[in-house]
């Protein structure tokens, strides 16, 4: 894959002509994207496996619940993210409306589980099943649409979702939601593996899937899928023209990325224990997927694990009003004073605005996103 | 027989007719100029032929098989190919990236796809520029690279669209050699220029279109000297210095 930040160094000057005396010479080569190659690889490699030890023994050095609890929103951020990606950063479809898939897997694994005591491990999958049949549907609508009408349609049709499921009182109890009662515990041949009456269970739950979902990304960007979303996204009607079937490939990277979105909804639905149409199907959560991958740079492998990095935590420490107390404790503003009692009041709620000032300060600064950016600060060395 | 059958085609866009009862056949193994004035319908004729839209009336005859109405990734894997008038490079995407898309046409695999995508970058005399980024490339490169992103797709013929356009005469040398190189391996060439030079030395038969009709139709020597060409298109009589 190639550094896609490049500012291209030759640009419309490209199009002059080299003098007659220099035809032989070629013009100065456009920017080398950096390979994987022996030092490098080795250095990625062994990163990857510290990170996996450290995550796996995480839980054992740090046993408050509280941090457990954000590692676990950072990563079931991470699995939207990275599922999202492979539709929107790889194949051009900037859906802003995955909060429908998520939605309908919380639904699904929510209702058997309550409904009919079916295990959620189990229960999630006719809740994927369900997500593929309304990704299709959704698709057939949305794909006819290109650009910012295909985002506007994808915004339309999650909307609709989530006001059927306000109205749907049979199915989804409407606004009142629906709440565990228990989870069950996990029995295989009757042998009792873990209980879920605590958060490490889900906490390696969570980060499992977060490893099968970047895999499956991994795999599918390499594959001859990842070749063709690509293409679609550089240029449609090229790739076309070159035996690429765009709405057979728009869909199949549909169905992927909105069954991982599907499978964290449900996770969601089981660890937070309860679901309603403004939780689980909000435009909030579309957009925190689209912002997650802008910030951590979008079309690439590790862009969303970056983005949730920075936006999980913000987001958390915004609603714990943990702003605000930084700025009591250390004197800026006081308790007391107007400012100081408009900010607690209005803080906790201010990450809109906070996510609004993070997207411009990233579109005018690192426009790649952190991962971008840091190619950038890699390739600006001699060479 | 002929590899590409036209009877016909005619596309209207509304009341605006751009293409009007276009006949003609290529065979196998030629190269077929196809020249006229701007907007005389040479590149609505490619799109029709191609299925970016149906032709309004007529047929299309893909060796023996109509086409009319299919879609571009179809008639691609059937075996017609084409480059595009104003290059379109996947520009994110690296120089080999690229031709491997188009190698892909007919494999699953990306290890086959990138095997084949290298040989043709060798036959354009771009490997070095493989991991170059295509948007970063200069327009003489950025055709080659399109050439040879659209021989990976293995066409057994292929409509060319103004190749040569924007280029100085080194560049357009080398792409009328590569053109002659393609037209030695076998696969008939549909080649749209206004260089009437190049149109003389790689041509087989010349096609002239004119405000959507076809023209005349010959040799080249028959049609640069039928006088309707020279009133519509060449402006005078063309000298012996086009004879190359």
């Amino acid at each position: 894959m190639v550094n896609r930040n490049d500012t291209d160094p030759i640009g419309p000057l490209s199009a002059q002509q080299p003098l007659p005396s220099q035809e032989a010479q070629p013009s100065p080569p456009p920017r080398r994207r950096e390979g994987l190659l022996g030092i490098r690889r080795l250095l990625h490699a062994s990163l990857l496996l510290i990170s996996l030890v450290v995550l796996f023994l995480f839980p054992r050095f740090v046993e408050s619940p509280y941090a457990l609890h954000i590692m676990i929103l950072l990563l079931l951020n991470t699995i939207m993210g990275t599922s999202w990606n492979i539709l929107g950063g790889y194949t051009g479809q900037y859906s802003i409306g995955h909060a429908a898939y998520f939605g309908v897997g919380a639904y699904v694994t929510m209702v058997l589980m309550q409904s009919r005591q079916i295990p959620p491990w189990v229960g999630v999958w006719p809740g994927v099943a369900l997500v593929i049949v309304i990704a299709l549907v959704i698709g057939s609508i949305c794909f006819r649409l290109r650009g910012p009408y295909f985002v506007l349609a994808s915004i339309g049709v999650a909307e609709i979702m989530r006001l059927s499921a306000m109205n749907l009182n049979q199915l989804t109890n409407g606004a009142e939601g629906i709440l565990a009662t228990e989870v069950p515990a996990l029995t295989i041949g009757g042998k009792l593996i873990t209980d879920f009456n605590s958060k490490t269970p889900f906490y390696y739950a969570s980060l499992v899937l977060t490893i099968v979902t970047i895999l499956i990304a991994f795999l599918v960007m390499r594959s001859k899928l990842g070749y063709c979303f690509q293409a679609i996204r550089e240029d449609q009607d090229a790739a076309h023209s070159l035996g690429i079937n765009p709405t057979f490939y728009k869909n199949v990277a549909l169905i992927i990325s909105a069954i991982f979105t599907g499978i964290a909804g449900g996770f969601y639905a089981v660890y937070i224990g309860f679901v309603d149409p403004n939780t689980v199907m909000s435009l909030d959560i579309s957009v925190q997927i689209v912002l997650t991958c802008i910030i951590g740079g979008i079309g690439t492998l590790y862009g969303p694990l970056i983005g949730s990095i920075v936006i999980v935590p913000i987001a958390e420490a915004l609603r714990s009003n943990f702003f605000a107390d930084v700025i009591f404790q250390t004197g800026l503003v006081s308790q007391d004073s107007g400012v100081g009692v408009f900010l607690k009041e209005n803080l906790a709620h201010a990450h809109a605005l906070i996510y609004g000032i993070l997207v411009v300060v990233v579109i005018m600064f690192m426009p790649e996103g952190v991962i971008g950016f840091q190619r950038k600060l890699l390739r600006k060395r001699p060479a | 027989m002929a590899i590409l059958e036209l009877k016909n085609v005619s596309k209207s866009f509304g009341g605006l007719v751009a293409n009007s009862d276009v006949s003609f056949d290529v065979e196998q193994g030629m190269i077929v100029g196809l020249i006229g004035p701007n907007g005389a319908g040479k590149t609505t004729l490619f799109n029709c032929i191609t299925g970016y839209y149906p032709p309004t009336r007529g047929e299309i005859v893909l060796s023996g098989r109509r086409i009319n109405g299919l879609q571009p990734d179809k008639i691609c894997k059937l075996g017609m190919a084409r480059t595009w008038q104003k290059v379109r490079p996947l520009t994110n995407l690296t120089v080999l990236e690229n031709v491997m898309i188009g190698a892909m046409c007919h494999t699953n695999s990306v290890k086959v796809a990138r095997e084949r995508a290298r040989q043709q970058l060798h036959l354009v005399k771009m490997e070095e520029r493989s991991d170059f980024r295509a948007g970063g490339l200069p327009i003489g490169e950025r055709k080659k690279l399109e050439m040879a992103r659209v021989l990976a797709t293995g066409p057994k013929l292929l409509l060319l669209d103004e190749v040569m356009g924007g280029l100085n005469p080194a560049e357009s040398d080398d792409i009328i050699q590569r053109i002659l190189g393609i037209k030695q391996s076998g696969i008939t060439q549909v080649v749209i220029e206004h260089d009437m030079k190049a149109i003389m030395r790689i041509s087989d038969r010349v096609v002239v279109l004119n405000s959507g009709e076809k023209l005349a139709e010959g040799t080249p020597a028959e049609v640069v000297s039928n006088q309707l060409v020279i009133d519509a298109y060449l402006g005078k009589p063309m000298s012996d210095t086009y004879y190359v």
